[in-house]
């Protein structure tokens, strides 16, 4: 088997490396870059156009580039929280077939996946031109909270880019893995993963080659996007205090009110205040005004202090769900780029009583991990084949696995194992409206648990099997996942005939659900079909 | 993969005798003993050396596992029916915890909580408060003959 690359294909940006038996190497960008924004350009003059280049493009054509796309991979449209999001974004944005978000770009038409699909290509090319080798094999990260269709959606993106995806595997489960492979410990962490567009926090503990996770919980919803936004919405008010003309309408504007909403957000992590104007913006009368802007890191904290709580509050909840308290967890992973400010540093620092970690680079470690994990499933990380000369000589690209410095004995790893969880409790509708919980949130993965049920009422021959997601006792008040239909039951009193229901979560974390009566042996297997999903396409 | 066909031919069998474990094995052993398979035979492990058949066996013997340990380590978390301390498979329904009083449950967890411990001495003790409040569970009974024989090993 060839080099298989991990990708973190983030929200903002993303980053992807290959790991060798002495570290990992960086793919870099065509300026020697190391992140590669997850922005796709199709700019007037035709063509696509990816990552660091395409953001060239946002001032001028806005409604011609893509960022972001993470935040609508797999969702339904329709979802409160996607139409909230839709409201950050300049380009265009409508409802394709199944309720899936279609991005309207001129005459075309693309899916989630085919933008992401695009941003992988562009990893995979860099990578390809880097290594001088065809690569065709890639673990890709995903948040550990994504659903079903988040991940089928992503794998598919993996597919369109011409990737064959060995795994999907959950970004604070890399960094932990980037932090403990190869080093032994024992040791019970947080990873906290606060990044562009999502939030997740896992408890696991480390013991040898072992990862488990003891909990996971987040919110596919919350990252420095929605900072930016609040801040740019904040800047929007301002505009029509002083300038006395409502930036809002104005996707151009917008976008350049988020980008200075970005930029004073990193100028506050390092400095006690922002001061300056945004210049260049047209205003109805023909002229260009410049709006001025003073911000203290105490106000801008303040106009973020209900995201950073929620953090905080998911935090707790997921030390509650692993039964530990703050005391027992020995290192916090401080991951993702909103860790940096200062003020999501400290609420951790006061809840776990000690300093986080953030020595590790939060931008890189997801993607050091998703390599790891792609060098050990391809073997090429054990068995030292391909391309261990080549990594005698440091590079620019060129990170080592330890921390140390101390090269990786070759052939002396255990290979990891990662025991990852399913991220929600995936459940059933039975009589009455309930949901039964086959497969509880925080369970091992991959896992497989079959229950039997029966019909309610006599000579019944066909059951429809309503699957759902989430922590309710009713089914109504779920996340619907798809109805599974098992038909030629043989007639029988109600309460008599035997229907197993086996729900099997895969390494992936995608659900596969098969029931089958227990006596004709009529079964029916199914990938569910979720909204918001990409319809599968003909190959 | 003897042990992988060996497993999924008890599907659906006990949670401790696919982990290969004592029916009364607390949760600490039930993690190790699931560490331990997880340490030789998880999937990730084999994918060069094995057949695609051969693969697809282990994988679900691994996944039948993983749900025999989820299965059996199960705490109750507030408003979930406890595990029976039998622990011989999953409850059957109708005479389960579930059907415990209010105040039956809140000795149960205990006895749960010092079974975890090891102090089975605690846990006969508050098992028998549970009855006191609740003399018409066959569920507890059960729980408290299964403890007591465990104490006479």
């Amino acid at each position: 088997m060839g080099v298989a690359v991990g990708i973190d294909l983030g929200t903002t940006n993303s980053c992807a490396a290959v790991a060798t038996p002495t570290g990992v190497e960086f793919i870099l960008g065509s300026r020697a870059e190391r992140i590669h924004p997850s922005v796709v350009a199709f700019p007037q003059a035709g063509g696509v156009v990816v990552g660091a280049d395409a953001k060239r493009f946002r001032l001028t054509e806005p409604q011609h580039v893509i960022h972001s796309a993470k935040r609508f991979i797999g969702q339904n449209i329709r979802a409160p929280m996607v139409q909230l999001a839709l409201t950050g974004i300049r380009y265009k944005v409508i409802e394709g077939p199944n309720q899936q978000p279609v991005a309207v770009l001129r005459d075309r038409r693309m899916t989630m996946p085919e933008i992401s699909s695009h941003v992988l290509l562009h990893l995979k090319r860099c990578a390809e031109r880097q290594l001088a080798q065809p690569i065709s094999d890639a673990v890709i990260t995903v948040p550990a909270n994504f659903t079903d269709a988040q991940r089928q959606a992503t794998k598919e993106a993996g597919r369109l880019a011409g990737l064959q995806v060995m795994r999907l595997i959950n970004e604070p489960t890399a960094a932990a893995l980037s932090y403990g492979f190869g080093r032994d410990r024992d040791q019970l962490i947080c990873v906290f993963d606060f990044g562009g567009g999502t939030f997740d926090v896992s408890i696991l503990r480390l013991q040898g080659e072992i990862f488990e996770v003891l909990a996971s919980d987040g919110d596919f919803f919350l990252g420095g996007d929605d900072l930016d936004r609040a801040l740019a919405e904040t800047l929007a008010g301002e505009c029509n205090t002083v300038l006395n003309f409502d930036p809002r309408p104005h996707p151009v504007l917008m976008m350049k009110l988020m980008m200075g909403a970005e930029a004073i957000k990193c100028h506050l992590s390092e400095n006690d205040g922002a001061e300056g104007e945004i210049d260049g913006i047209d205003l109805p009368s023909g002229e260009v005004g410049s709006l001025p802007f003073s911000l203290s890191r105490g106000q801008f904290e303040q106009l973020i202090e209900g995201y950073i709580n929620r953090t905080i509050e998911v935090t707790r909840n997921v030390l509650v769900q692993a039964h530990l308290t703050p005391q027992h967890i020995s290192d916090v992973l401080c991951v993702g780029g909103s860790t940096r400010i200062p003020i999501v540093r400290q609420r951790l620092a006061e809840l776990f009583d000690r300093e986080p970690n953030y020595r590790i680079n939060p931008d890189e470690v997801v993607a050091q991990g998703a390599a790891i994990q792609a060098g050990s499933l391809s073997g090429s990380i054990i068995a030292g084949t391909g391309m261990g000369v080549r990594d005698a000589v440091p590079t620019e690209a060129h990170s080592p696995l330890l921390f140390g410095g101390a090269p990786v004995p070759a052939g002396a790893l255990k290979r990891p194992v990662l025991l990852d969880v399913n991220p929600a409790t995936l459940s059933i509708q039975t009589a009455g409206g309930y949901a039964e919980r086959l497969l509880d949130k925080n369970s091992p993965i991959p896992i497989e648990r079959t229950r039997v049920f029966t019909t309610a009422r006599d000579n019944q021959t066909r059951v429809e099997i309503a699957c759902c997601r989430g922590e309710s006792r009713r089914y109504e008040e779920n996340e619907p996942l798809g109805t599974l239909v098992l038909e030629e039951i043989p007639a029988k009193p109600r309460g008599d005939a035997k229907i197993e229901v086996s729900f099997r979560v895969d390494a992936d974390g995608i659900l596969h659900v098969r029931a089958a009566d227990a006596e004709s042996g009529a079964a029916q297997e199914a990938h569910l079909q979720v909204f918001g999903a990409p319809v599968e396409s003909a190959e | 993969m003897m042990w992988a066909q060996r497993v999924v031919a008890k599907r659906g069998g006990p949670p401790h005798e696919l982990l290969e474990i004592r029916a009364t094995a607390t949760t600490d052993e039930a993690q190790k003993a699931f560490h331990k398979i997880a340490r030789i035979a998880h999937p990730d492990l084999h994918r060069a050396a094995l057949s695609a058949e051969e693969l697809e066996v282990l994988n679900t013997a691994y996944a039948i596992v993983a749900g025999a340990y989820q299965a059996f380590r199960s705490l109750p978390p507030a408003r979930e029916a406890p595990v029976p301390v039998t622990r011989s498979g999953p409850a059957p329904a109708a005479s389960s915890a579930q059907s415990m009083s209010p105040k039956a449950l809140l000795y149960y967890r205990k006895a749960e909580l010092a079974l975890k411990r090891g102090d089975l001495r605690s846990a006969v003790l508050q098992i028998k408060l549970a009855i006191a409040a609740d003399p018409q569970s066959a569920f507890l009974r059960a729980a408290l003959t299964e403890v007591e024989s465990e104490l006479a090993r």
